[in-house]
């Protein structure tokens, strides 16, 4: 079963492959379930892989827990409808944890450190350094999830409740916000830089503007359509100033 | 073509394989300058481009842009226009593409949701190599798509320069540049404060920014 596991793992790097509005990540937790479901009799193998695909939604780094889960639960030979609404209850939970923990914390935080160190000539490798440390994160949520989940099946929830997991997120959320606040007035220095003192000013006072807007209309606009519409209004004015 | 290439792997990583981060825009845009010969360039829009990613949570089936491949195409304008020209219109190239790759994100979705709809019943039929056909398609679609999406930024960075570096004085270069990083700044502070919320977070990233503050202040 270790090879079995090994290339479920590798599937799971590519697990939003076929991203879909149909079955979300659905064909892809089918992919990456299928090596774990060879040992299983020709009667139970297909109907497994058929519903290893169906609809699937979370958060991709956590998906292996499901994909583990639910192997091991056609193993055990448990009935499809309970694995069925196994799948349907971790896709909310999986969604949020990891949504908490990589997108509103792991990323962040290393990304605002990286761009802080790149804000204080650290050069590229700043960036080798985010690449690195990011990835070994990342490597090791996604084979814990898969190892837990086939570890405990039917039973994965109390996975969710690891204690290091919590401990993670709740670290996380402080130092991604002091990391990326620390960030913005760095990284404004280093972009303003090559200003001139009136475009330093400028840039400060446009930001202001453009933070307020995204603030008060941030439900109809977006960083792009600013950043697009400010550059629109840089070349008219440039255009038209004398 | 090394830009073509990295620009392609770049956007397969956002989202179909392996989602390691290089199409972060300060990867991509570091990983550019080093193609180019130019790193401090590619760090200089790498960073802009992040900021601006911050502005991005990508749950559920949210629709995003593509900032990766854009952050390659910028570094490329930007690094045939020398300087605070090369900043504003290295902006300008990479935000047109960004929208575009957001579009075909979208676009390649609906797509792969024809498909995988008309494979209902082999799907259900459990035959791995039928799923493993449809899965191995999305992947190669997807490289398509993101090879499609660089070319076409790094034909806007090619037409850039002489449709709009000849007819920019100094001064509208500057103004340009300043709309580019004072958007950045903006996307960046609104989408971390999304983040952040109003709990004891908000406490941490005052703190941050009080202290990046003194920081800037004391190296000037």
């Amino acid at each position: 079963m270790k090879q079995g596991l090994g290339r479920a793992l590798l599937r799971l790097f590519a697990v939003q492959g076929s991203y879909n509005y149909e079955r979300m990540l659905g064909l892809g937790v089918g992919v990456a379930e299928e090596p774990l479901l060879r040992d299983l009799d020709d009667g139970k193998y297909r109907p497994a892989v058929a519903r290893g695909a169906h609809f699937f939604n979370a958060h991709p780094y956590l998906v292996g827990l499901a994909v583990g889960a639910a192997a091991r639960a056609e193993h055990e030979g448990t009935p499809p409808d309970q694995i069925e609404r196994l799948r349907e209850a971790l896709c909310g939970p999986l969604g949020s944890l990891g949504d908490r923990l990589v997108w509103a914390g792991w990323l962040p935080f290393l990304s605002g450190s990286a761009l802080v160190a790149v804000a204080l000539a650290a050069g590229w490798g700043a960036v080798a350094a985010f690449l690195i440390v990011y990835n070994i994160g990342h490597v090791a949520l996604r084979w814990w999830a898969l190892h837990a989940g086939w570890t405990h099946g039917i039973r994965v929830s109390t996975a969710l409740h690891h204690p290091v997991l919590h401990k993670a997120t709740a670290l996380l959320g402080p130092a991604m916000a002091f990391a990326v606040g620390l960030a913005l007035p760095l990284s404004a220095r280093y972009l303003a830089a090559p200003f001139p003192r009136w475009g330093q000013l400028g840039a400060v006072v446009t930001a202001g503007v453009a933070f307020l807007l995204l603030r008060w209309r941030g439900d109809r606009l977006s960083g792009l359509r600013v950043a697009l519409g400010l550059a629109a209004v840089a070349l008219v004015v440039g255009w038209v100033w004398p | 073509m090394a830009l073509l290439v990295w620009g392609t792997l770049v956007g397969v990583d956002l989202v179909s394989l392996p989602q390691m981060m290089i199409a972060r825009p300060i990867v991509a845009g570091t990983v550019t300058g080093a193609i180019l010969g130019d790193i401090p360039t590619g760090l200089k829009l790498g960073l802009m481009f992040e900021l601006l990613q911050y502005d991005i949570l990508p749950v559920g089936a949210v629709r995003y842009p593509e900032y990766g491949p854009a952050t390659v195409a910028a570094v490329a304008t930007a690094h045939a226009s020398a300087g605070v020209l090369g900043l504003g219109l290295g902006a300008l190239v990479g935000l047109v593409t960004a929208m575009v790759g957001g579009v075909t994100i979208n676009e390649l979705r609906r797509l792969n949701s024809r498909i995988v709809h008309a494979a209902t019943s082999t799907l259900e039929s459990g035959d791995p190599r039928a799923l493993m056909r449809l899965h191995v398609g999305g992947v190669l679609r997807d490289a398509l798509r993101a090879a499609l999406v660089t070319a076409f930024g790094l034909f806007l960075a090619w037409l850039a320069r002489p449709l709009l570096a000849g007819p920019l004085s100094a001064r509208d270069a500057i103004v340009l540049a300043v709309a580019a990083v004072a958007s950045a700044l903006a996307a960046g502070a609104a989408g971390t404060l999304r983040l952040v919320g109003k709990g004891p977070k908000l406490g941490w990233f005052a703190a941050g920014l009080g202290g990046g503050l003194l920081v800037a202040v004391w190296l000037r």
